[in-house]
């Protein structure tokens, strides 16, 4: 569903908390809104998901507009979305699986049809299995898959995400930003993603919109802004990005078998030419980047050695004599 | 001890665990209503999901001076009320009827307040999930305020245990009746003694219990 926006405005007493913005989200993306805090994030996605009327504008959603609905169509058009958010605000009077099923029960559907979706919803976040278990013995993570299965449990077209990873560790926040960007494919959902981190814009946004003062300062692709940001908000967030602790880019979307961890006494020599020149190895690399492990820099690779096991059990044993910490590993798909 | 006061004691016991439980369900019965609906129309800021500020201060304001009279005041100027319903002021029914009227907004408060505890976020996900008022209220609301339900519950079970002593002095029955019939008008100070006993083990037991059941509850969560 593609989502309009048409100089929405908001005003508490006198302060414009939004204040005229206009956007095109289209359908079938995942589309970033970043901003400092108090930059009115929370404001916009209140008023775009029909949780509060603008004072001005209008919000479109395809071809309905829905920011001056009736009661009664406000309920019915709201069912037709989900929202996830940064406290997860998950029933603690209800189990993990009756979390779920609470937006079909609303809906009045049937009891197994209740169950056997639930069922589904619990294996599309995976937690199969874990439907019994009371909110607060779920981790952050699992606590904001449950939210995600409940949001997307009447299948709607639009997923609102309000600062989703924001209470999470970045080893989770990229799991469930792996899971809502699988969700979206699957589901050919509009995202909605807010959020105060370049990271989560990265890792799972198409497209950005940077907010300043309710105002939208800068709107585009996600690799335009990242190759040239205009405005000073948008380098700064930029900046902050090149600090982060862990930052691997993934290269290919096959898995690595191997992960080589190069120290700082072993980055000064050319390893990796050597050991193709000896043993004749062919090195295909499927990530790369520095990593912090317990404060210590690392160079990483996530690597497939070739061309057959022979050699790659001499390249692997050279590596090893180099000082290069090698894992056998699988590079996760982060789901 | 003999068997005359023990039999005089147990039968006030009974009177005043019947007036109590009775006067708990019917002053729920209006409380909690009424407790439902002073939250929810209370400011956005508040927690009210439908602000009706003039409705809100009106019931606010009854609450208020119905809680703020001495309650012995309160039973008598409602024994109109009980002749009205009961065609008599005295005896454990009339009390009943003074006594849940007299707790209702008591039970108002304890209710309201409950509710306010209640993360609003949570409220804001079940509205951005298309619930109604209805559902919200029902399915949300009172379920995720369940454990400090039953402890207000609790407080409101001890209240009425005292305010039934009180009553049982102006002709009510039960212990209270009791203690000032044979205690105060006949220096019996042994059933003195025994009523007030009865009494306190009767909040005790009221409390532990309700402890019991709302840590259970919290627990479960
Ligand atoms: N309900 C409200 N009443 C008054 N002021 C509000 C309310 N909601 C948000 N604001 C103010 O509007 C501004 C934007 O808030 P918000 O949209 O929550 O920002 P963000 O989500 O980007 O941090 C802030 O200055 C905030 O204090
Ligand atoms: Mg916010």
């Amino acid at each position: 569903m593609q989502i309009r926006l048409e100089n929405l405005k908001r005003d508490y007493g006198s302060l414009h908390a939004v204040d005229g913005v206009s956007l095109n989200i289209p359908s079938n993306t995942v589309y970033g809104i970043i901003g400092r805090s108090g930059a009115g994030k929370s404001t916009l996605v209140r008023l775009v998901s029909m949780l509060e009327r603008p004072d001005e504008g209008e919000v479109w959603y395809g071809d309905k507009r829905v920011d001056n609905l009736s009661k009664k169509e406000l309920i019915e058009e709201r069912r037709k979305i989900g929202m996830i958010f940064q406290n997860f605000n998950l029933f603690s009077s209800r189990t993990a699986a009756e979390n779920i099923a609470y937006p079909m029960e609303i809906c009045r559907k049937p009891k197994d049809w209740i169950k056997t979706r639930t069922e589904e919803l619990l294996a599309l976040v995976g937690l199969e299995g874990r439907g019994n278990a009371a909110v607060s013995t779920l981790s952050g993570g699992q606590k904001q898959r449950i939210a995600i299965a409940r949001a997307l449990a009447c299948e709607p077209s639009i997923l609102f995400c309000d600062e989703a990873t924001s209470a999470l560790d970045p080893q989770t926040t990229r799991s469930i930003l792996a899971l809502i960007k699988e969700i979206q494919k699957k589901m050919n959902l509009t995202v909605v993603m807010i959020t105060h981190q370049m990271e989560v814009v990265r890792d799972a946004c198409d497209r950005v919109a940077v907010l300043e003062n309710g105002k939208v300062v800068e709107e585009g692709l996600v690799s335009d802004i990242f190759a040239s940001p205009k405005s000073a908000v948008t380098k700064d967030f930029l900046s902050n990005l090149t600090n982060v602790k862990d930052s691997i880019v993934k290269l290919s979307d096959k898995t690595g078998h191997y992960t080589l961890r190069f120290s700082s006494s072993t980055t000064s020599e050319p390893i990796i030419s050597r050991v193709t020149k000896e043993t004749g190895a062919l090195f295909n690399i499927v990530a790369a980047g520095v990593q912090y492990i317990e404060d210590k820099k690392y160079g990483v690779m996530v690597l497939d050695i070739g061309p057959d096991g022979e050699t790659e059990k001499k390249a692997v044993e050279m590596l090893k004599r180099s000082g290069v910490t090698v894992e056998r590993t699988v590079l996760e798909e982060e789901a | 001890m003999n068997s005359m006061i023990f039999k005089l004691v147990a039968e006030s016991t009974l009177q005043t665990i019947e007036m109590v439980f009775w006067s708990t369900v019917f002053s729920l019965i209006m409380g909690l209503p009424l407790g439902v609906l002073l939250h929810v129309t209370d400011k956005e800021d508040q927690g009210g999901i439908i602000p009706k500020p003039v409705l809100n201060e009106i019931l606010s304001r009854i609450v208020n001076i119905l809680r703020s009279f001495p309650f012995l005041i309160l039973m008598i100027v409602l024994m109109p009320v009980a002749r009205f319903i009961l065609g008599t002021t005295i005896g454990t029914r009339a009390s009943v009827v003074s006594l849940s009227i007299a707790a209702a907004p008591f039970v108002a408060r304890v209710i309201e307040t409950s509710l306010k505890e209640v993360d609003p976020g949570v409220i804001q996900a079940a509205k951005a999930m298309g619930s109604t008022n209805w559902q919200i209220i029902v399915k949300v609301m009172l379920p995720e305020a369940l454990p400090s339900l039953v402890s207000g519950v609790t407080l409101t079970i001890i209240n009425l245990i005292g305010y039934s002593a009180m009553a049982g002095t102006i002709g009510g029955g039960g212990l209270g009746d009791l203690a000032i019939r044979y205690g105060y008008q006949r220096f019996r100070s042994d059933v003195m003694l025994a009523a007030v006993i009865v009494i306190i083990v009767l909040v005790e037991v009221v409390q532990f219990v309700g402890n019991k059941l709302s840590s259970r509850l919290l627990a479960k969560r």
